[in-house]
């Protein structure tokens, strides 16, 4: 079913929703709860009443409350007048788990705008997760660089979103990129089905990437890719040769104006082209986005993408 | 300020280079960081000009390297002022301060000073100063000046020294060192008087005109009473034991002292003395024990007056062992040995003469001795002769006189000159009438006039100086250098027959001289008074190291190399190394300025009268105008500095630039 956006709030109103979610203004936020909780609801409110996305809260039926469920959703009316305790199941509401896989290498410090690609990343994790704990999905996250740094398994228990927000928001950029170990770590832990979001810059070989990834998705992992990238990383606009260092080795490289205008570009586009093949070989979603831009993009996406699955 | 090539300064077009130099780049320095640069190839290299201007200071100092070398080339000339405009109205202030040793005396210094001090401040805007100190030497202590701060300082660096004051002297120095200038000169002496200072005669305290201006004296007496003063005049030692004092006293009334002898600075003995007022008490030190070599005395008294400097004396006393001479004689009853023997023995050195006669004499003997005396060169034999032409050559020195036997010989032993016929014919004067007292050994030459001498007709050669000699060239005393020895020959005898020279008085100072001169000691004088100089060559060698009183050495290590007269500026004992050996020099101030007795008043005032009479005439002022008009400004090239700046700038830029160079290495 195709995803329809607000039209009839107005020019006014879709400028205000997207100023909620641009990535400048986000930014200037200190609490990352906060800028998830508006960039979701800022979303939410853009979106038409839809059955499909369970943001409704409608009710569906009563289910019996089996260890491991959250207690907040007990109905304490029918255990009052019947003395059993079921729990309130809404529309939309899945029951399955979200792992934010987090790069958190130097590559990812990088910013022309206000906003370095790992805030974007924190950004988009973070309103993943506020949006996931609306659905009622454990919620895991993993930052990684050439090693994996910090590990959250998913759960929905109470505090469950906090806690990966917490998780997100202590992530530094530092070091190289390595996909092999925190997917490998993955594999190792989650055995039950669910999503999983690698939010990354992809500065990595796209075969190696399809391999790391395709172990998840044969264990009945759904992947889906956000491929982070500024705006100087898409369409480098340099006026005079330029001494480039990169970020994670420290080498640095003297490039002309010409060389950025198209070489570069078509190099860039041919690398984004290859994540994007191989994500499609193991039917995972890869999602590419400008962090110069609103976060609703990769919002839609991600709901997109679970509607696919089902 | 002019230049002398301005079309060099076309070459400033130069700092174009620098700046367009430092536009240039060839490869980005500035990093910027970049995600990734996997996806990134390093542009090939190539020049870039950029707007933007690279390492600032690096450029300026190039820049300023052009714009030095540019105007080194076009040699800038500044034109300094003169250092005080000086007219026909304007007072040239000549101050000059009394530093000799007699200021010393308890706060005469300090009074002098502040009338110095008195004069500078109440100086006239328009006036000018100099300032000079005055001693046994006359200096410049501040040049002529306008400003009385810079003349405050100078004088704030004076101090009295330990010379004497001769008026005189003073006034002829002055008369040398005053610059000349249209100014009205006034002359300023600021002293104690001493009455010894006068000069003896008093023509010689009149300044001349100076450039013809007029010049007037002012007196500034800074005492008006003789203080009473006593001092240490004399030290004598007789009989190697016994010390005898001379205190001189300058004042009305007796005064009780200790006189203290102290020998290397081991006291002795003291003596409890009434001492004269006005004359010499002599004090006698009996029983002293005197070390080997040189020995310091100082004779001191105590409590001190107010002039306490020379209330010590410093003496040097040689307690040697007589040093041993041979004594060649074919008679040893003769009277030549007698009067040689007498002389050498009764010399301030003390020799003892060793006797031999030529007959039993063995030439191997004659190493022993540096030196040796020949009572009749004609009595040596061939042998003899060989044996001592020899030993000359080795290093030794002989003084040979001419006796009887030389009379009959064709040429002389040794020397191997040919003697001629000697005329016996005593009758009249044979006067000695010429004198070389240049020579060591005839420092002391007055006594040489009255000696009558019949002297050996010889023939000398080029080799032969003569040292004395009478009319018509005959030669009384020769020298001649043999090898590395000297040989002196005595034409005559020293018996007393054919010469008087034996029974004359120089005869004694004459053998002590030549007995110096040829055992190779040292001929400096053991006592000098302060301010004197110190002639190094007369220690037996031109160059030396010199410490003075309180152990400084004098001179610099190249200078010891070099022939040198050091000034004897403090009063103690000087230690002289030369090749010659160690000499200890005693320095004590001039006796004369012990004597505080000040000049008589009408004798000031008189001098004072006959300076002011000393008026210029009007045509010599006019004279001097026009020369001073062109000295006004004098002109100063200074590219020489800027060669220095270059030099300095070509040494920063290059540690600079190499800094800059080792940036892009790195990132290369």
């Amino acid at each position: 079913m195709a995803l329809t956006q607000s039209g009839s709030g107005g020019k006014n109103s879709g400028d205000a929703r997207t100023r909620l979610l641009d990535p400048s203004v986000l930014g200037s936020l200190s609490n990352l709860e906060l800028v998830a909780k508006m960039v979701v609801e800022g979303f939410v409110i853009g979106l038409h009443r839809s059955p499909k996305f369970g943001f409704s809260q409608e009710f569906v039926e009563y289910r019996q409350y089996a260890d491991g469920d959250d207690p907040r959703y007990i109905d304490w009316n029918v255990f009052a007048r019947s003395d059993r305790t079921v729990i309130k199941r809404f529309l939309g509401e899945t029951n399955s788990h979200l792992m934010l896989l987090l790069d958190t290498s130097a590559s990812m410090g990088y910013g022309s705008g206000g906003v370095s690609k790992l805030q974007y990343g924190k950004f988009l994790g973070a309103s993943l997760a506020y949006l996931s704990s609306r659905q009622h999905d454990a919620i895991g996250a993993m930052l990684f660089d050439d090693d994996v740094i910090e590990y959250r398994p998913p759960t929905s228990k109470a505090g469950s979103m906090q806690g990966v927000i917490h998780t997100l928001d202590a992530a530094q950029a530092s070091m190289g990129t390595d996909i092999n170990k925190p997917t490998s770590r993955f594999r190792e832990h989650i055995k039950k089905r669910g999503l999983v979001a690698v939010i990354s810059d992809f500065y990595c070989d796209a075969e190696e990437l399809l391999e790391n990834i395709r172990p998840l998705a044969m264990n009945g992992q759904d992947v889906i890719l956000f491929h982070l990238l500024d705006n100087d990383e898409l369409s480098p606009d340099i006026k005079q040769s330029t001494l480039y260092e990169d970020m994670e080795t420290g080498d640095a490289i003297e490039v002309e104006p010409a060389f950025m205008q198209k070489a570069y570009r078509e190099k860039i586009n041919k690398h984004i082209a290859g994540i994007k093949e191989a994500a499609n070989g193991i039917r995972a979603d890869h999602v590419l986005l400008n962090t110069s831009e609103p976060l609703d993009k990769a919002l839609h996406n991600y709901l997109t993408f679970r509607e696919k699955r089902g | 300020m002019t230049l002398i090539g301005p079309l060099f300064l076309l070459g400033l077009l130069g700092i174009g280079l620098p700046i367009w130099l430092h536009r240039l780049e060839t490869q980005v320095t500035e990093r910027e960081l970049f995600a990734t640069t996997m996806f990134l190839e390093p542009a090939k290299k190539r020049i870039h000009v950029q707007k933007k201007l690279k390492y600032l200071l690096l450029m300026a100092l190039r820049i300023l390297f052009f714009v030095l070398l540019v105007l080194a080339f076009a040699r800038p000339v500044l034109f300094a002022p003169p250092e005080a405009q000086i007219t026909e109205d304007t007072t040239h202030h000549v101050i000059v301060v009394d530093t000799s040793f007699s200021m010393q005396s308890e706060g005469l210094f300090a009074r002098a000073t502040d009338r110095a001090r008195n004069i500078i401040n109440n100086l006239d805007d328009e006036d000018v100063a100099s300032l000079y100190s005055a001693s046994t030497n006359i200096a410049t202590i501040a040049p002529t000046s306008d400003s009385p701060e810079s003349l405050l300082l100078a004088l704030d660096t004076l101090v009295p020294g330990n010379g004497k004051l001769d008026l005189g002297a003073m006034v002829t120095s002055l008369n040398t060192m005053i610059e000349e200038s249209q100014a009205n000169f006034v002359i300023h002496v600021i002293s104690d008087f001493q009455q010894t200072g006068q000069a003896v005669r008093f023509a010689d305290m009149i300044p001349d005109v100076i450039n013809g201006r007029p010049v007037s004296l002012t007196i500034e007496s800074i005492t008006s009473d003789n203080t009473p003063n006593w001092l240490v005049d004399s030290v004598l030692v007789s009989n190697r034991d016994t010390i005898e004092v001379g205190i001189r006293g300058f004042a009305q009334d007796p005064s009780q002292r200790t006189i203290t002898l102290a020998i290397n600075e081991n006291v002795q003995q003291e003596q409890e003395v009434s001492l004269s007022g006005e004359s010499i008490t002599f004090v006698t030190f009996e029983n002293v024990s005197f070390e080997e070599g040189d020995n310091r005395i100082n004779v001191s008294l105590s409590p001190n007056d107010a002039l306490a400097g020379d209330d010590i004396r410093h003496t040097v006393f040689d307690n040697s062992p007589p040093a041993p001479v041979l004594l060649l004689t074919d008679n040893p009853e003769s009277l030549g040995v007698t009067y040689i023997t007498a002389a050498l023995e009764t010399a301030p050195r003390g020799y003892e003469v060793v006797l031999q006669t030529i007959e039993d004499f063995d030439v191997r003997v004659l190493q022993r001795y540096p030196w040796i005396v020949i009572e009749d060169i004609g009595a040596i034999n061939a042998s003899l002769a060989s044996g001592i032409s020899e030993y000359v050559s080795a290093g030794g020195a002989v003084l040979a006189a001419s006796g009887e036997s030389s009379l009959g010989l064709a040429t002389v032993p040794v020397l191997g000159l040919d003697v001629g016929n000697i005329s016996l014919n005593i009758e009249g004067s044979n006067p000695v009438t010429m004198i070389d007292n240049s020579h060591p050994a005839l420092a002391d030459a007055s006594g040489w006039g009255t000696v009558n001498v019949r002297a050996l007709p010889i023939d000398i050669t080029n080799e032969d100086r003569v040292l004395v000699a009478q009319a018509a060239s005959q030669p009384v005393l020769i020298e001649r250098a043999i090898g590395r020895g000297r040989f002196m020959l005595l034409t005559t005898t020293l018996d007393n027959t054919l010469s008087d020279l034996p029974v004359r008085p120089v005869f004694v100072s004459f053998m002590a001289e030549a007995a110096r001169y040829l055992s190779n000691e040292n001929l400096l004088v053991k006592e000098q008074v302060a301010e004197s100089f110190l002639q190094l060559s007369l220690a037996g060698g031109a160059s030396g190291q010199v410490y003075d009183p309180d152990g400084e050495s004098l001179l610099s290590l190249s200078a010891t190399t070099q022939a040198q007269d050091i000034a004897l500026n403090k009063t103690g004992y000087y230690q002289v190394f030369t090749l010659g050996g160690e000499v200890l020099v005693a320095v004590n101030p001039d006796r004369r300025e012990s004597d505080l007795t000040i000049m008589d008043a009408q004798v000031l005032q008189n001098w004072q009268n006959v300076v002011a009479g000393t008026t210029s005439s009007v045509e010599q002022a006019l004279n001097s105008q026009t020369e001073i008009a062109t000295e006004d400004a004098e002109e100063r090239e200074i590219w020489r500095i800027f060669l220095v700046l270059l030099a300095i700038i070509v040494l920063v830029e290059s540690i600079l630039g190499n800094q800059h160079l080792r940036v892009k290495t790195g990132i290369l």
